[in-house]
């Protein structure tokens, strides 16, 4: 969907991402993950039961990474703070970027498979 | 709510859709919304809008950090944890006055991070260090402090929740999925307060006496709220203990408050950002910031209400218990709603009356002493009666069936008085439709519990209180309340009649002669209940001729143009009565009369107006008489639990006596004014030309000033007495 696509395109495509979980990232770091529920050409997005995330502060990275050193690893794991916040509408002026989640399994593409995902967290 | 999704989920990938979804958005038309069918815009309105500063706590402003700015490790002055114990406080008692947890103690950053997970580990309160020197002693006394709140907050939340209150209207019980030391036993952050109270009255240089006696009466004040509330023990203890620890937290707060001046605020400490972690789709809500001094004057009244409310459980007999209620709660300011909510936990919960009293004990006695004394209906030995036609079995069985059908609504009524004043009336009006539906039920027992013409009473009272009623329909509203009065009062005589016969009956069974008494405990039950009957008498009696009276003068004030209608371009008398009488249009017994028979009955338009402030000067100055009567009565006559009860319930026979004597000041003036307008008119030979009924226009010719005093300004709030003065 390179090329613009038709308007009934266009609308088969968004009908085909209703109900799947959105992650969608705000101007001001947030992220947002819900249900997808409704969108308009103003790209606003209405998401259901959506947990805010925010990424770890920097003192929180600080005592991560402190960690991680103690231990020897590659890898700094700190976790995110997350909040039930439920309906939600997300401006389309405020959105940055907008993910939707796949069972991995039912990814066939070999490149998608070796994505790191980014948020490395426990919970 | 759902668990937070697992955003690391090996089996879940996400996929940046940003280009294509833009894209596509693009193609749509103007308008156009793409939404799954079961959604509907309607619930997209009630959706929070995001980096809406409205609506979105979490949204930040332009180079607002995302980071807690606050460290709560930073070393603190002692001056500045007083600072903070006593905002502490404030927000406490903001919490008791129906404000959110969210705008309240969630916004201190010490109570947020000792709710953080994994602060809550049972070591947490072991790990005292064991050498405590002033560094590590402030931050002990502090924490401690906080999970002593932290704990009582959640029995506090508890307890209310068990119980009937308005959420959101009364109090709001969410907690925003925080943890309150639930299942942290009290005994553990008793134990941590008992530490950092040891160690803070070890002998130590470091600080003064002063800021060191502040700190004790603060920790004291958090062991001494967990006991108060620890309901379980108190309702089966009739000792004195019960109050020990609310007395001693109304010395403390005393204490509190003269040590106030030592403390250094750290406004800091205290955020609304922390409501950006809170599970709320509540948009961000300014903190409630309560004085020092009225926090103070809250916390005194809790305190001694608290002690107070314990009186309860000394029970002596229903009518007391009544009186108890009603007097407790017509208190103003009203009791906090925790109070009147312990109030309903020490009456009922579990279906133990006050901790020691089945339902049915409370139900027979109630019968026994409002109109069947030593009734044979409340012999226990004849339950064990099996031969249905034995007549001991058809009463115990009766009686049964009795007690099934009022159980419910005898308690619905405490459980409503419990409410705040508002509600008391909404759901009175409800409950003496449920009554009826019982009476026509019940009838055969003669016992009627002559709760509704009383409750039809008190919903007419309380609109007087709460301000229902305008004043020109004062006049209606006053009769209304005689005509209820004055049928119960029709009713009590009925019931002391039979108590009568039933006494005479009791001699001759047990064959006494006519000096003789009766055997004391019979004799003593009979006299309970004819003092019981005498009471409620004087109480109808009176309602009935101080209604009656003002009914009259407020009439006489209409007809002379004193009290005028508003304009009403729409409303008509009759759609007003309508209105009016809607919760007693429902009860088939007492009928309602037709707004004609009813505006007949109030307006009396062809008796003179000097008839009608004589008949009121009559009514006013029996209601006098009844009430200078009350006044003297002891405890036990007034059925009063005690000496506080009986000096409440003296003091408000008091301010109806006030308002007796002011009303028939208010008729005499008004008799004296009207007396000179017309010897005016008879000056002027215009005698002929005086309408004995009185106009409107008569109220320039009077040359009198009416005030109506506003709710909580008069004598009495249910006796709204008008003041009248002569103008110069």
């Amino acid at each position: 969907m390179n090329e613009a696509p038709t308007k009934a395109e266009a609308e088969a495509y968004i009908k085909s991402l209703i109900n799947k979980t959105l992650r969608v990232h705000a101007t001001d770091g947030r992220m947002f993950i819900g249900t997808f529920k409704c969108t308009d050409t103003d790209r606003n997005i209405v998401l259901s039961l959506t947990y805010e995330y925010r990424q770890p502060s920097q003192q929180k990275l600080a005592e991560a990474a402190a960690i991680a050193m103690s231990e020897n690893s590659q890898t700094v794991k700190a976790d995110m703070a997350s909040r039930y916040l439920g309906l939600i509408v997300i401006p389309g002026e405020h959105i940055v970027k907008i993910e939707v989640e796949e069972f991995a399994s039912q990814i066939k593409s070999r490149s998608i498979w070796e994505r790191r995902d980014i948020y490395s967290s426990t919970r | 709510m759902p668990p937070p999704p697992n955003i690391s989920h090996p089996g879940i990938m996400a996929i940046d859709i940003t280009d294509q979804f833009t894209s596509a958005v693009g193609a749509l038309s103007a308008g156009e919304l793409v939404k799954d069918e079961h959604f509907t815009l309607f619930e997209s309105v009630s959706g929070l809008e995001i980096m809406d500063r409205k609506m979105d706590s979490g949204a930040l402003d332009e180079g607002e950090s995302l980071d807690e700015e606050y460290d709560v490790t930073r070393s603190l002055l002692p001056e500045e944890i007083i600072g903070i114990l006593d905002q502490l406080l404030c927000l406490e008692m903001a919490w008791h006055l129906g404000y959110p947890l969210s705008q309240t103690l969630l916004t201190s950053v010490y109570i947020d991070a000792l709710m953080k997970p994994g602060f809550l580990d049972a070591d947490d309160f072991t790990s005292i260090p064991s050498d405590l020197s002033m560094e590590a002693l402030l931050p002990l006394v502090l924490r401690a402090y906080c999970y002593g709140l932290i704990k009582s907050c959640f029995i506090v939340n508890e307890c209310m929740k068990e119980e009937l209150y308005y959420e959101e209207e009364d109090f709001v019980t969410n907690t925003y999925e925080r943890n309150f030391l639930g299942d942290t036993p009290v005994l553990a952050v008793k134990g941590l307060l008992q530490t950092a109270l040891t160690e803070l009255r070890a002998p130590r240089e470091d600080f003064s006496q002063e800021i060191r006696a502040a700190l004790e009466s603060r920790i004291e004040l958090r062991i001494a709220f967990l006991d108060a509330i620890d309901l379980s023990t108190i309702r089966n203890d009739t000792s004195e203990l019960p109050k020990l620890p609310w007395k001693r937290m109304r010395h403390l707060i005393d204490a509190i408050e003269k040590q106030h001046a030592l403390g250094k605020p750290v406004p800091e400490a205290f955020s609304t950002k922390l409501q950006r972690r809170l599970a709320s789709t509540m948009p961000p809500r300014p903190m409630v910031s309560l004085s020092f001094d009225e926090c103070i004057t809250h916390f005194k009244r809790f305190f001694q209400n608290g002690n107070e409310v314990l009186d309860v459980l000394q029970y002596t007999g229903p009518h007391s218990l009544l009186n108890f209620v009603l007097m407790f709660q017509a208190q103003k300011p009203q009791p906090l709603v925790f109070i009147r909510t312990v109030l309903q936990n020490l009456l009922f919960k579990d279906m133990v009356v006050l901790g020691r009293f089945s339902v049915r004990q409370l139900l027979d006695h109630d019968v026994s002493l409002n109109v069947l004394p030593c009734g044979p209906h409340f012999d226990r030995s004849f339950d064990d009666v099996e031969v249905m036609t034995d007549p001991r079995h058809k009463l115990a069985s009766g009686m049964e069936v009795f007690r099934h059908r009022v159980a419910d609504q005898y308690f619905d009524l405490l459980r409503i008085l419990c409410q705040n004043r508002c509600r008391v009336r909404r759901t009175l009006c409800h409950h003496i439709r449920e009554w009826d539906a019982l009476e026509a039920d019940v009838g055969e027992i003669e016992g009627h519990l002559q709760a509704p013409l009383h409750e039809m009473e008190w919903i007419v009272q309380l609109g007087f209180e709460l301000r229902v009623y305008q004043p020109d329909e004062f006049a209606g509203m006053y009769h209304y309340l005689k005509r209820l009065a004055a049928l119960r009062a029709r009713q009590i005589e009925q019931v002391k009649q039979t108590t009568t016969r039933r006494e005479e009956r009791a001699r001759r069974h047990l064959n006494v002669q006519k000096d003789d008494s009766l055997p004391l405990d019979i004799a003593h039950e009979f006299s309970q209940s004819k003092q019981c009957q005498r009471m409620t008498m004087i109480d109808a009696a009176c309602t009935w001729e101080f209604s009656d009276g003002l009914s009259l003068l407020y009439m006489a004030l209409l007809r002379l143009g004193l009290v005028k209608p508003p304009p009403r371009p729409y409303g008509t008398g009759a759609l007003r009565y309508e209105l009016r009488m809607r919760p007693f249009a429902r009860v088939p017994d007492p009928p309602l009369p037709t707004y004609e028979e009813f505006r007949q009955e109030v307006e009396l338009s062809d008796v003179p107006v000097v008839d009608v402030l004589h008949i009121a000067e009559g009514a006013v100055g029996a209601a006098r008489k009844g009430l200078e009567a009350c006044v003297r009565l002891d405890q036990d006559q007034s059925f009063a639990i005690n000496a506080t009860a009986h000096s409440r319930w003296v003091s408000n026979a008091k301010d109806c006596l006030r308002a007796t004597i002011a009303t028939s000041v208010a008729i005499s003036t008004l008799k004296h004014a009207y007396d000179r307008m017309i010897e005016r008119f008879r000056d002027e030979g215009k005698e002929g030309e005086v309408d004995k009924c009185g106009k409107p226009e008569y109220a320039d010719l009077l040359n009198l000033k009416i005030e109506i005093p506003e709710p909580g300004d008069g004598y009495h709030d249910w006796w709204i007495v008008p003041k009248l003065t002569r103008l110069k």
